[in-house]
């Protein structure tokens, strides 16, 4: 279980981006945490594993199975990052090193994080890759070779080097087309929950929220004003914020 | 007879050596008042023909007339009058607006250079646009280079395309980068200046904007006309695999997501159906192309599933 337990983030200008967040994410389950820009969200994910700006300051706590992964040390945390709990960033995609094929760029995290032999590295890359969709060929390829979303599978692929419990997804879809983003999501949805990890994803788009996860948290001016089962926040939405955007999604749907 | 305000025939666009084409034979029109959404992803050539409609590039073959005139054949006092009939909201909103201008005088500014408008009136037109989409006064006199989020950029930009009331608005993904809440407000400034009689180009990706904002649509796929028709038929009643796939694929709250694609590689040298590569139909057939195919009074499709 990841447990998000009264987080507030206050930036070094003295904007306070996240007001008192509460959030909890089961094995296997899929939260979406919905906002429009500048509500946010992803100031709380980053939050949520000490990523923030240096100056920044978050108080509360992230509960990583029991274990209080703000208080940790430095050097700690770096040891749970990617093996507790992995991150697909938006545009992820073009965060690759564009002078490495993509073999290279997997072993390297591997190596570092696992200890991994180059061979058994490489191996495992190949395995990943498949799991993904993508033939094991692709491990020669430079970045500059793929697609946006092969680029964006291999991104996915890359945050699951190190086995995570647990999948943060910043926006995982934005640039790209729409049905490579529906191939995405239907991707990260099966790995999810073959893989029984928790997946957190942010996005402003409560329609694609709600193809997606199980539960959804809806991001108002630094607060989340309301957490729901999906069904129920599309059905019977409680917060004034979420009732207009439902709102406004279902005028655009139903008009002829 | 209603005014003829754009008129495309069978426009072609070439590029490299090996003579790929971004457009082939695309073929349309609008009567005043009338509205044309292009709908297509990445690669789809939908940029490329509104670029050929504003005259910015020029077809390799086929023409295009604007209010009745080639823009082949008109001088540049022609095309200026042209083009000051016209609206155009290109997709970058970063690269779109003058930096130093503040957000009210780039309102200003397409008054001032066609003499539309007077004087006394054009701040007041400015300011009465930018509020209605939800730029309010303590940001019009900010710089544009001050920091404003590529949301609002769209915002002004759209306000800067309508001020001068157009006869016709070319419109590249304008609400790319809107919130749901924000979004609607561009939508029904653009209904309205639509009910008095303007005329609309709209580049979209996506099915469900198109309908709401144009009567008709061209999907296209890497530069061919897949199927045209009323937008609403289009969304709800796809007939083209390609159409299928956009609206299964879009996100909605009354609807899962579904993909209808199947991926499999495009043998060398292709020149059948550009889609085979996707198409969960595709059989021997579609190693030819498939001809545009009329199917209803105003509808067309080109896929061997219709023939």
């Amino acid at each position: 279980m990841m447990e998000i337990s009264h987080l507030s983030v206050t930036y070094p200008n003295g904007v306070k981006a996240v007001t008192d967040a509460n959030l909890m994410l089961s094995p296997g389950e899929i939260v979406a945490l919905v906002g429009e820009s500048g509500s946010g969200k992803s100031s709380l994910l980053y939050a949520s594993l000490a990523l923030l700006p240096r100056g920044s300051k978050t108080s509360g706590e992230v509960f990583l199975d029991g274990m209080n992964f703000l208080s940790l040390p430095h050097d700690r945390k770096r040891q749970f990052r990617w093996k507790k709990i992995s991150l697909v960033l938006q545009g992820s995609m073009n965060s690759f090193t564009p002078v490495l094929a993509m073999e290279r760029q997997f072993v390297e995290v591997m190596q570092e994080h696992l200890n991994m032999k180059e061979a058994d590295a490489a191996a495992k890359a190949g395995e990943l890759l498949e799991e993904v969709g993508l033939d094991r060929e692709f491990l020669h390829r430079f970045p500059h070779e793929m697609s946006g979303g092969q680029k964006q599978r291999c991104a996915i692929a890359m945050a699951l080097c190190c086995n995570p419990d647990y999948l943060l997804a910043d926006e995982p879809t934005t640039a790209l087309d729409v049905i490579t983003q529906a191939e995405i999501i239907d991707l990260l949805k099966r790995i999810v929950k073959a893989r029984n990890m928790g997946m957190l994803m942010v996005t402003h788009d409560l329609a694609l929220a709600a193809s997606i996860a199980d539960k959804i948290s809806v991001m108002h001016r630094s607060r989340i004003v309301e957490t729901a089962e999906r069904d129920r926040i599309i059905n019977d939405p409680k917060h004034p914020h979420t009732a207009s955007l439902i709102r406004s999604l279902r005028t655009m749907e139903e008009e002829h | 007879m209603k005014e003829e305000i754009v008129s495309a025939e069978n426009v072609t666009l070439a590029f490299g050596k090996e003579k790929n084409y971004a457009l082939s034979g695309v073929s349309f029109s609008i009567q005043r008042g009338g509205s044309i959404a292009f709908i297509g992803e990445s690669g789809s050539g939908k940029t490329s023909m509104l670029r050929i409609l504003l005259g910015l590039i020029e077809p390799t073959r086929g023409r295009v007339r604007l209010f009745g005139k080639y823009l082949d054949e008109v001088d540049d006092e022609e095309l200026r009058e042209i083009r000051r009939a016209c609206g155009y909201i290109p997709q970058d909103p970063f690269g779109g607006l003058p930096p130093t201008l503040t957000a009210l005088e780039a309102v200003m500014e397409p008054l001032v250079i066609t003499r539309l408008n007077v004087k006394k009136t054009r701040r007041e037109r400015a300011k009465e646009l930018l509020s209605s989409l939800g730029i309010g006064e303590t940001l019009w006199n900010r710089k544009l280079i001050q920091g404003f989020s590529g949301g609002q950029r769209q915002r002004i930009m759209l306000a800067r395309a309508l001020v001068t009331d157009p006869k016709l608005l070319f419109a590249d993904e304008p609400t790319s980068m809107q919130d749901a809440s924000t979004r609607m407000d561009l939508v029904n400034l653009i209904r309205g200046h639509r009910r008095r009689g303007m005329s609309l180009i709209f580049v979209t990706h996506d099915l469900l904007l198109a309908k709401v904002i144009a009567e008709r649509g061209i999907v296209l796929y890497s530069g061919q006309m897949c199927e045209t028709g009323h937008t609403g038929p289009l969304l709800k009643d796809p007939l083209h695999p390609y159409t299928m796939a956009l609206s299964a694929a879009l996100p909605r709250l009354g609807k899962p997501i579904e993909i209808k694609t199947k991926r499999r590689p495009l043998p060398p040298h292709w020149k059948g159906c550009p889609y085979f590569s996707l198409c969960p139909y595709a059989s021997d057939r579609c190693h030819a192309l498939p001809p545009l195919k009329k199917i209803g009074d105003d509808r067309s499709v080109a896929c061997f599933l219709y023939f």
